[in-house]
This record gives C-alpha cells, structure tokens and sequence, in this order.
C-alpha cells in the first residue's frame, strides 16, 4: 500500500530519467523504445494509482518526506489519477503512431531530439496534474512550455520557427504572470502548498480582498494564455498546425488541457468554491469561454488547411472546458474534466488521421479530399466518429459534455447559455461536415487527380482505432467517470 | 419470447445494407436480396406484434438519460407497418427506375438501412432514442438526397443537413429543459409533465415551442419547410419516400410524441402552446397551396402540395379533439398512400418521356393511359372529393375543429380543398384534354416493375376511402388513450 503512493512520484521521475537516457544512444530505433517502454512503465503505474484511488480514496504523497511545509507535496484525487491515466494513454499511442511518421516529417538527426522533448513533456505534464505546490507546479509548467516549443521547432522550417517563436512569447508572458501571482499569493500567505494557501486564505481572506482577486486574475491569464483561452489564443493555430503531427496530437490533446486543469486546481482548490464566486472572475471565464465556442468554430469554418481547421476547432473545445469552469458550480467543473478527458482521446485521433491525410494526398487542403473516403477507407472512418463526437451526435463524449453543461446551465437559471452550447454545436457541424460529404461523396472530383498511394497500412491506423475505440468507451462510461470525479469538487 | 426479437426489425434492415455493402453481387441477385429482405423484415415487425408478450426493451443504459429505449405501443405499430409497407412497394418501383440510374449499389445500401432508422423511430420508447434516430435519419438519407452527384444535388443536400440539424439543434435545447424538470423522457399516453406552477408557464411553453419548430423541421412546417423543394432534386423514389413516409412522417410522428407522450394536451392547453402552433399550421396549409400553384415543375408542385399537406396532419395534432386527433392521423397515413403514388407516376412520366414540367405532359393520358388513371385517381383523393379517402380525413378533422368551437379551422381547409383542386386538376386537364403534339414519339406503359406497384397502391387508396372503418376505428383507440 505504501508502494503505491510512491507511484505518481515514480511516474515523472521514470520519465525524466528516460529523457536523459536518450543521448547515450545512437540509433533512432532504441531511441524509439526507450521513449514508448518507459511510457508505457509510467502508464501501468498509473493505472495502479488510478485502482488504489479508487478503491482508498485521495492521498497525499511528501516527495522526499520532508515536512509539508517545506517540502514538495503531491495530491492525487480522483481526477488527478483519471487525467494522468488518460493522458499517458494518449501519449503512448501518439508516440507508437509517430514511429511510422516522424521519420518523414522531420530530419533525421532530429528524431533523438524529438524524443527527448517528448518525454520531458509527459513527465511534466504530469507533474503539473499531480503538484500539490504552486512553485513546483510553475518549474512544471516551465518544462512543460519549453518542450512543447521544441516539438514545434524540430520540424524546420520557416512557418514553423515563426509559429514556435510566437508560441514562446507567448507562453513567457504566461509564465511571467503565473510567476507573479505565484509572488503575490506568497507575500500575503506566506505558502506555496495549495491546501495550506487555503486554510489561510479562507482565515482572513476579506484582509488581503484586493490582492486576492489580483492574483486570480494573473493565474488566469497566465494559464489563460497557455491552455488558448480565447482571446488568447493567437499562437495556437500556427504552432498546432506547422508542427508534425505527433506534436500536434500532443499539443492539442494534453498540453492544453493540463494548463486549464491547473486553472482549476488554483481557483477550486487554492481558492475555493465559495469566495470564488464573490468574484467577477468566473463571469469574465464564462464569457470567454462562450466567445471562444463561437468564435473559434467560425474561424474554423473559414480553415483551407485541415490542421489548421481542426487547430480552431481545439480553441472551440478549450471554449466548452472553460465555459465548466465559469459555471462556477463544483458539478460545472466536473464537466469541464469530463470534457478534457473525452476532448484529449478524441482531438489526438483527429489529428493523427489528418497527418496521414496529408501524408498520403500530400496535400494539406481540405478540397483536396473529394473523395478520399474511397482512398483510405479506414482513416477516413476513424475520422468521420471522431467528428460526430465533435458534432455531438448522441452517446459520443462531445454529446455528453454539451448535454450535461446544458442541464448545469438550466440547473442555474442561465438558460440563454444553452444557446451558446448548441449554436457551437451547429457551427461545429458546419465545418466538420463538408470533409465528410467530399470525402464519401465528392467521388467525382478524384477523376483527374492520383493520390500516391491507395492504402494507409493497418498498422498506422491501429492506434487512432485504439483511440476512437476509448473515446466511444468513454461516452458510455460517461456516468462512472462523472460519478468518479464529483466528489473531487464536493458533489 | 426473448424480447430481445423487438429490436430484430430494426436492426435486420441495417444488416441487410451491409451485406450490400460488403457483397458485389450482381444485378438480378441483389434486387432478390433487397426485395426478400424487405417483405421479411415487414413479417417479422407483423411476427413482433402479434406474438410477443414483453413490449418494451432496454438495449443500453449508460445512465439515466442516454437511454435506448424501445416500446411497442398502438401509434408506434400503426407507423411502423405504414413505413415497411410502403417501403416494400417503393423497393419494387425503385429496382425499376434505378436500372438505368447512376450507381444502383449505394442508393440500395442506405435505401434499406433507412428502413431500419424509421422503424427505430417508430418504436423509440423514449424522447432520447427518438432524437438518436431522428438523427441517424438525417445521416442515413443525405446520401440519397445527393444521389445525383452534382453541384445543385450537393447544395439542395448540404441545405437539407442544415436544416435538419438546426431543427434538432432546437428541439434538444427543448428536451433539455423538459429532462431538467422531470429526470424522464419516457413515453407515456397523456404525457409525463402533468402538474406544474403558474409561474412556470413561460419556461414549459419555450420547451414545447422550441421542441414543435424543431421537428417541425422535418414536418414541412413553414417558415422552416425551404429544403423540402430543394431536396426534390433527388431520384424520384427517394423523393417518394422523403415526402410520403420517411422522413416527413418521421417528423409528424415526432410531433405526435411531444404532444401527446410528453408534454400532454392538458398541459399544452394551460400553457398555450396550440395557439402558437395552430398560427404556424394555419400559414403552413396556405403557403404550401399557393406556392404549389406556381410551380410548373411537377415534382416541385407535389413538393409544395406536401408542405400544405402536412399542415392538415398537424392541425389535427394541436387542436386537441379525438375527431381531429383522428382525422390528423387518418390524413397522415392517407396522404402517405397518396403522395406515394402521384410521385410514383411523375417518376415514371420523366423515366419513359424525360419530361419534367406541366406543360409538356399535353396528351400524355392518351399515350400512357393506365399511369395518367392512377394519377388523376390519387389526385382526386388527395383534393379530397366523396368518396375517396382525403375526404374521410378532412371531415374528421373539420367536425374536430368545429366541435372545439373554431370556424377558422373548417374555413381554411375548404380554402385549402379548392387550392389542391386547383394545383392538380390542371395536370390532369392537360394530359388528358389537350392534343398529342405533332412529331411526339409513341411511349410504352412504364415496366411492371413500376407499374405494378403504382397500381396496387392506387386500388388502396380507393379501397380504404370506401372502407376506412377499420383504421378508424383503431386510431380511435389511439385518440381515447391519449386525450
């Protein structure tokens, strides 16, 4: 039993530790299994976290048992364990998927670079789930930032040094203001441990009232800026769709969702549900949100370059988690990690069929794919379910969320929000349903064009079914996931 | 009985449509397959009624709203044995007129898988399993509508999903905020919201508005009715299909469910929401009539005269009589008959002569004596003139309007009459009156394959205006449990 705790630890180091193993290795191919086998170590270790959660509840773990005070906390509640789960399941996927890829998306002395970046990622992106220390969780998200730039920059080329340049920026400026409020928070508590910030915060909060709101503010434009809160979100069409497809799945599926789950750790659990909501700062997240749902669908349907379309459609998607959040109601925030659980399986599946799309056609448009349903049957049906869950038609998680925000909306009296919800939902199809019709029946179009080849392997497809297979999962399940994280937020 | 057996003549169609897919057989073997597995799966829905004791089944429950959900009940059997009957008739019509049409394979493999989406929404036992469907339906019969392949088909075919999609958009804002107040969508006769506060009239009638626009969508319901025309540019037996059984009457029947399963006319009375609904209906029947005049196109103006059609079959939805009740659901299943067989014969008129608009069709009555019969006959059913069905069916639904006291109702469908009359009897004048036109080439009575089906349904559409106690009688059982 005490082993276990010892697991969300053990998970970041393995990783780290395998990202330094890299570079006494010389060929791609062991470079490759190091990365996926220690992947895959940290994964069976968090599936028994997840069991042990399960079974006993939230633990704390002391990394190096020193006392709390001075020490490194971890916190591993139901939806740290569910998230970090999810999250290196996708991570093993996408890495076994690049394999086939990124070989001819990137110069070949990059891949051991590639790799590197790619675990230093995951280890800190779980440190960010797991922290229980909001200094510990700024060094994380530091990682987190700069490894995620790398993804962007092994490709190189032009768009893509421009893209990861702007990314870079970007994100600084989000860490300078986490960092600050981080400062803030720590000048008037005199902690950096989220539960005891809380305690004190709680205590005498009307003192410090001022500041308080102060710091909310910065943790969530900094994080804001990260997990593309609309309208901050100006870096992530470029990064997300000049960046190999691996990276890509990886950006859009996990890295911004960890930001936004941070969001939530520092406004529920820092803070708390009740003197949260005395601010107006829910409202603003609530609005941005609702303008991130519409507006990232309407420029999504504009998109000719399918990453990029599918790169709007993630700040649309990012719009629904904060919209969770904004809510402001525990089950609100539930539904927001529901929705990044389902969003990360199913947008990394999205991607990885659109790289070998492009792969395949060699084109990046999407009037490039009439027809392409005929081409390559099997990637483009793997597509066509993850965009109905985009879509929202029933028993697929994307309907699930909108349902369950849209019954929270009416459960709170803001019935005009449910608008927002299902127009989204409109838009959504909108943009996702003409590749499909041209992919299945714009037949006619493929007359005088060649597509270089006529088949994906199998084997490239077997993880993006693994994926849609755990996003119908993940639908069904809808009900003992939500059952399993509510009581995380005090349902 | 395992009453698993309820789901089998859903799910049989869909299976049916994947061994097309999967199978590249060849012409004479696939329409064996098609038409068997047709009239067997009408058997085993007739097998599902008669025999099992169980009526209702749970296939999945994730929780405790995404429910799938079947029940048998009297409405349900009633459209569900409209559709397969039709389906059967229209399979045979369809194996004539797709011979010569572009790729015959994909139009039969989402042909027969329609089916099974309109059987599931017949017996859907709950307003999420009808929803599921009814978007299933929207996928699976997008397909047909673009079967031309063309720009024009593309544009009418992405309307349509639009269309489509934002009615279901509306009416699942509609099911959210009735699932919020009840934790059940189940289907219950007289409706599952009986008691509710004064002060929550405005939220139940936002409910009942969004969810009667948004599938009145599908039901033609004017101002939202425009993909109905457009999506005429279908092959003939899809359209056949979209206006008579599957997808209109998917529509109609949806209504039927809000009405009275869900909300309950009680309910709807307090709050108002037929007012409402009889304005939108009232404009529906007229703008279908006098835009259907205008038409010159033959396909179009039965497209028209579906819209003002419809509007009969909804007005004996909210006017909440058993006589109107009974005559709107009489008018459904006589306008489906009907409907089915002027398309039908407007197919076979463009499949033989090419012909497309009214007046060219001079003399055809002389030339194709027997299809221009069954035409002028179903038209004279359809204006509704004693003693054939239209008739039975308008009266119910007039006696309904003016026993709950409105002489507008009886107003507008007299007006109504004298427009259908004045939309169809030109076709037949024309055809029959007018001279053959020099240098026209002599025309062969369309293929058994067509004909004969036109030609059953028109000696039931006489038939069961002659005798339509049966039915009536039925749907008045019906009418009893709900009102």
């Amino acid at each position: 039993m005490e082993l276990i705790t010892s697991f969300p630890l053990a998970e970041i180091f393995i990783l780290f530790i395998s990202a330094f193993l890299m570079p006494f290795f010389k060929k791609d191919k062991h470079i490759k299994i190091i990365s996926i086998s220690f992947l895959l170590i940290a994964f069976i270790l968090s599936v028994f976290t997840l069991m042990f959660v399960f079974q006993n509840g939230p633990f704390y773990y002391a990394a190096g048992h020193i006392d709390t005070i001075l020490g490194i906390q971890l916190y591993i509640g139901p939806v740290e364990a569910l998230l970090s789960f999810v999250f290196l399941f996708v991570f093993i996927l996408v890495v076994w998927f690049s394999f086939s890829t990124i070989d001819a998306e990137i110069q070949e002395n990059r891949i051991k670079l590639f790799y590197i970046m790619v675990n230093l990622l995951a280890a800190s992106i779980l440190g960010i789930i797991f922290t229980n220390d909001i200094f510990n969780g700024y060094v994380f998200i530091e990682v987190a930032a700069l490894t995620s730039c790398g993804i962007v920059v092994v490709k190189e080329t032009q768009e893509n040094i421009k893209a990861a340049l702007k990314y870079l920026i970007m994100s600084t400026i989000g860490s300078g203001l986490i960092l600050m409020g981080i400062a803030f928070i720590y000048a008037f508590t005199g902690h950096l441990n989220i539960e005891l910030i809380h305690q004190v915060v709680l205590e005498d909060h009307e003192t410090f009232q001022k500041s308080l709101l102060i710091t909310v503010a910065l943790f969530t434009a900094g994080l804001g800026v990260k997990s593309a809160m609309f309208p901050l979100h100006t870096w992530l069409p470029d990064a997300h769709s000049s960046a190999p497809t691996a990276s890509s799945a990886l950006l859009s599926a996990i890295v911004l969702k960890a930001f936004a789950f941070f969001l939530i750790k520092i406004l529920y659990r820092m803070i708390g549900f009740d003197l949260v909501n005395q601010f107006s700062i829910l409202t603003i997240i609530l609005i941005l949100g609702c303008c991130g749902m519409i507006f990232g669908s309407l420029s999504a349907i504009f998109q000719k370059n399918i990453k990029r379309l599918i790169a709007y459609s993630s700040i649309a998607q990012m719009g629904y988690v904060f919209f969770g959040i904004g809510l402001g109601s525990p089950f609100g925030a539930a539904i927001a990690v529901y929705h990044m659980v389902g969003h990360a399986v199913t947008k990394s599946a999205l991607f990885m069929c659109s790289g070998l799309m492009i792969e395949e056609t060699g084109h990046k448009t999407i009037d490039r794919y009439k027809g392409l349903g005929h081409e390559m049957p099997i990637t483009f049906a793997l597509f066509t379910l993850g965009a109905f869950s985009m879509i929202g038609i029933p028993i697929l998680p994307g309907f699930i969320s909108k349902w369950y925000l849209s019954l929270e909306c009416i459960h709170l009296d803001k019935l005009l929000l449910i608008f927002v919800v299902l127009s989204s939902s409109l838009l959504n199809a909108v943009y996702y349903f003409p590749i499909l019709i041209n992919g299945f029946f714009g037949i006619e179009n493929l007359q005088d064009k060649e597509y270089r080849s006529k088949k994906v392997p199998v084997k490239k497809t077997i993880p993006i079914a693994i994926l849609i297979l755990a996003m119908i999962l993940i639908g069904a399940l809808s009900k003992n996931i939500l059952d399993f994280i509510s009581p995380e937020f005090g349902l | 009985m395992p009453n698993i057996l309820i789901v089998a003549p859903i799910l049989f169609p869909f299976i049916l449509s994947a061994l097309l897919f999967l199978n590249d057989w060849e012409e004479k073997t696939r329409n064996r397959w098609i038409l068997w597995g047709i009239i067997l799966n009408f058997f085993i829905l007739i097998f599902n009624f008669s025999v099992l004791e169980v009526n209702r089944i749970h296939i999945l429950k994730f929780n405790e709203f995404v429910d799938i959900y079947f029940k048998i009940d009297m409405i349900g059997i009633v459209f569900s044995l409209l559709v397969s009957f039709l389906w059967i008739l229209t399979a045979f019509y369809s194996i004539g007129y797709m011979a010569h049409e572009r790729k015959p394979n994909r139009f039969f493999i989402f042909f027969t898988a329609t089916l099974g989406v309109t059987i599931g929404i017949a017996l859907a036992g709950n307003l999420v399993t009808l929803y599921l469907f009814y978007e299933l339906l929207t996928l699976f019969t997008f397909p047909l509508v673009i079967h031309a392949g063309n720009e024009t088909a593309l544009k009418a075919g992405y309307k349509y999903l639009i269309y489509s999609f934002t009615g279901a958009t509306l009416s699942l804002f509609g099911m959210f905020m009735i699932y919020s107040q009840t934790q059940n969508l189940d289907f219950m006769p007289g409706g599952i919201l009986n008691v509710i506060n004064e002060n929550e009239i405005f939220y139940y009638f936002t409910a009942y508005a969004l969810t009667f626009c948004g599938f009145g969508v599908k039901a033609g319901l004017v101002p939202f009715h425009s993909w109905l025309p457009s999506a005429m540019i279908a092959p003939t037996p899809v359209s056949a299909l979209l206006h008579a059984v599957a997808v209109v009457k998917s529509g109609i029947f949806a209504l039927v469910r809000i009405t009275y399963y869900i909300f309950g006319p009680a309910l709807i009375l307090m709050i108002k929401g037929n007012h409402f609904a009889l304005a939108l209906i009232l404009i529906t029947i007229l703008t279908g009539s006098f835009l259907a005049i205008h038409q010159t196109n033959l396909k179009k103006r039965l497209a028209y005269s579906t819209i003002s059609q419809l509007g009969y079959i909804m007005l004996g939805l909210v006017v909440f009589n058993p006589n109107s009740f009974t005559g709107g659901m009489l008018h459904m299943i006589f306008h489906a008959l009907i409907k089915i067989t002027l398309f039908f014969c407007v197919g076979a008129i463009m499949h033989i002569t090419g012909k497309t608009e009214i007046h060219e069709i001079q003399g055809l009555g002389k030339q194709l004596p027997k299809l221009m019969w069954c035409f002028s006959l179903s038209a004279v059913a359809l204006i509704g003139i004693p003693p054939t069905s239209g008739f039975v069916s308008k009266w119910y639904l007039a006696t309904g309007g003016l026993q709950s006291g409105s002489f507008i109702i009886p107003v507008v469908l007299l007006l109504s009459a004298l427009l259908t009359a004045g939309y169809l009897l030109p076709i037949i004048t024309i055809a029959f009156f007018k001279p053959i036109p020099n240098g026209e080439p002599v025309y062969q009575e369309p293929l058994p394959f067509m004909l004969i089906p036109i030609m059953i349904l028109t000696g039931i559409v006489l038939l069961i205006g002659l005798f339509p106690n049966p039915i009536i009688n039925v749907l008045e059982t019906i009418a009893n449990t709900v009102i």
